[in-house]
């Protein structure tokens, strides 16, 4: 298999059609996502690599998912309040809202934010990396790029975005909370109703979830930037595209993965 | 047949974007050779040196590292023979998240087994070689440009390559920086036997530091011999390169 078709720019072709153009994505995705797999089983680790990564995701994006999903949950449960109140179903808006965040709400507003976040920064620095050489430098020195850039950002990504998605959940159902309280339901029947409704699952299959997102950002924003020609623009493109492709491949793979974890439940 | 050289090419091409850059090379350099590379601008002397390390894949032809063939070779088979060859970066290359120290030891601590101490001696040995001291803690983007060029060439010599490639070591560096980076080429050569490619637009510097040098235009190479022969070249392209070349020296 031939990892280096992610970054070398003669075995590129240009794409002549979108069909075309899609399908080539798609299979360098494939291709990184093997060699990754394969560097992983058989080289070393770069662990302070992975640790600083892990802070830059996790750390840094801690505070945004925090925030969006406080304010998602307060919203949703102004909305399933002002409904479920009037019809006397007010005991039931805890288990709504925390089963809304669980399996939906948390996961994709943590793909989204990294996404923004990381996603961007992570293309953005591979993109730079490639045109003023320094991937070709890493090369030199008989260091893999896979090794050494891709595979420490995928595992801080898989470390780090269930622990995203947790705080996303506790966010979201404290933000709820707090609307909920504004609508006088009182706080033991938000807790009865959340026992009532949901089971662990729904907090497992959310955070399984979160994995196929965090496989998708770091893979796509990694191919992204290792790919980039030209200069300064070349990381633009770079940087708007794995953005953009992440967002619609976690939107489309959101959809299946509820088929598949929940859609039985 | 004579003993194994320690690069080689044969009609060495490459293309990209429907544009052929190298248009067949034949060269060939010896253990313990210095051989330089000459040319004007756009000429394609960056992707050759690219292509003798490995780093670009030839369309066509054959580039011989010490006896093996390495343009059929994948990514993966070619990282054994990255570690006996070094290359100094046109624009340095330096990895600009890490220091200067942390640049140097790259490959030290990855592919050797060394005590930190022992790598630090190491780091400050080869930027002692290359006039540098008290940086090992500064960003590259603290430096000036001579400064980051001659970080790569500490980097490029760390692991103690038998081959180094210097892709124009001495631009951009003021005249007593770029006559010390001279010596050190001939002294690595004299003393370790280094072999050696020099790509320079530095006439004057290349008749100094090579054994044989090469002149390449669009892509071919149009002259090679040793500095007198090339300085004594009847080809009118090489003598209006040398012309110019020490025109520029007065
Ligand atoms: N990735 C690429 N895509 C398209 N053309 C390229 C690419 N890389 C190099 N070229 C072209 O190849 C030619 C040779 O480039 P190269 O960098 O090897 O020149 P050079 O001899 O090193 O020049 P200089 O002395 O200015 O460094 C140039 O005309 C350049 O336009
Ligand atoms: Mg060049």
């Amino acid at each position: 298999m031939r990892e280096e078709l992610v970054w070398l720019d003669e075995e590129v072709r240009r794409p002549t059609n979108p069909l075309q153009a899609s399908l080539e994505f798609v299979g360098a995705l494939g291709l990184l996502l093997f060699a990754s797999g394969r560097a992983l089983l058989q080289g070393r680790i770069e662990v302070r690599e992975t640790l600083h990564q892990m802070a830059f995701i996790g750390a840094a994006s801690a505070p945004i998912v925090a925030l969006t999903s406080a304010f998602t949950g307060a919203v949703v449960t102004l909305y399933s309040a002002s409904l479920l109140v009037d019809v006397g179903g007010g005991g039931f808006v805890g288990g709504a809202i925390a089963l809304a965040m669980t399996r939906e709400l948390a996961p994709i507003l943590t793909g989204i934010m990294v996404t923004a976040r990381c996603g961007s920064a992570i293309a953005a620095q591979l993109g730079t990396m490639k045109i003023t050489e320094q991937v070709d430098a890493l090369r030199a020195l008989a260091v893999s790029p896979i090794q050494y850039l891709v595979i420490p950002r995928v595992l801080a990504a898989l470390a780090m975005f269930p622990l995203l998605c947790m705080i996303a959940n506790f966010s979201g159902v404290g933000g709820g909370w707090v609307v909920a309280n504004a609508f006088g339901i009182s706080a033991n029947s938000f807790l009865q109703s959340i026992r009532l409704l949901t089971e662990p699952f729904d907090l497992i299959g959310g955070l399984i979830k979160t994995l196929v997102f965090a496989l998708i950002v770091t893979l796509v924003s990694c191919q992204q930037g290792l790919g980039t020609r030209g200069g300064a623009a070349g990381v633009g493109h770079a940087t708007t595209r794995a953005v953009v492709l992440s967002m619609v491949l976690i939107f489309a793979a959101n959809y299946f993965l509820a088929d598949l974890l929940f859609a039985t439940r | 047949m004579s003993k194994t050289p320690a690069l080689e090419t044969r009609q060495l091409v490459y293309a990209v974007d429907g544009k052929t850059i190298l248009k067949g090379i034949d060269l060939r350099v010896e253990y313990g050779e210095v051989v330089g590379i000459m040319g004007a601008s756009g000429s394609g002397k960056t992707t050759l040196l690219k292509c003798l390390c490995g780093l670009l894949k030839p369309t066509g032809g054959e580039v011989w590292v010490e006896g093996v063939n390495i343009a059929p070779l994948s990514e993966r088979e070619r990282m054994p023979m990255r570690l006996r060859l070094g290359i100094v970066f046109q624009y340095a290359a330096l990895f600009d998240f890490l220091t200067v120290y942390q640049n140097v030891a790259f490959g030290l601590e990855r592919h050797r087994r060394l005590s930190q101490q022992q790598i630090r001696a190491i780091v400050r040995e080869r930027l002692e070689w290359v006039g540098l001291e008290n940086v090992e803690h500064l960003y590259p983007s603290q430096l000036s440009g001579g400064m980051r060029k001659r970080v790569g060439l500490a980097r490029a010599l760390a692991m103690d390559p038998h081959i180094v490639l210097f892709d124009e070591p001495t631009s951009g560096l003021d005249p007593v920086n770029a006559y010390q980076i001279d010596r050190l080429i001939t002294r690595l050569n004299r003393e370790l036997n280094l072999t050696a490619v020099v790509v320079s637009h530095d006439v004057v510097s290349l008749m100094r530091t090579t054994h044989h040098i090469a002149m390449v235009d669009a892509g071919q190479i149009i002259a090679e011999g040793t500095p007198d022969a090339i300085r004594h070249s009847e080809h009118p392209k090489v003598q209006a390169f040398l012309k110019m070349a020490s025109a520029e020296a007065l």
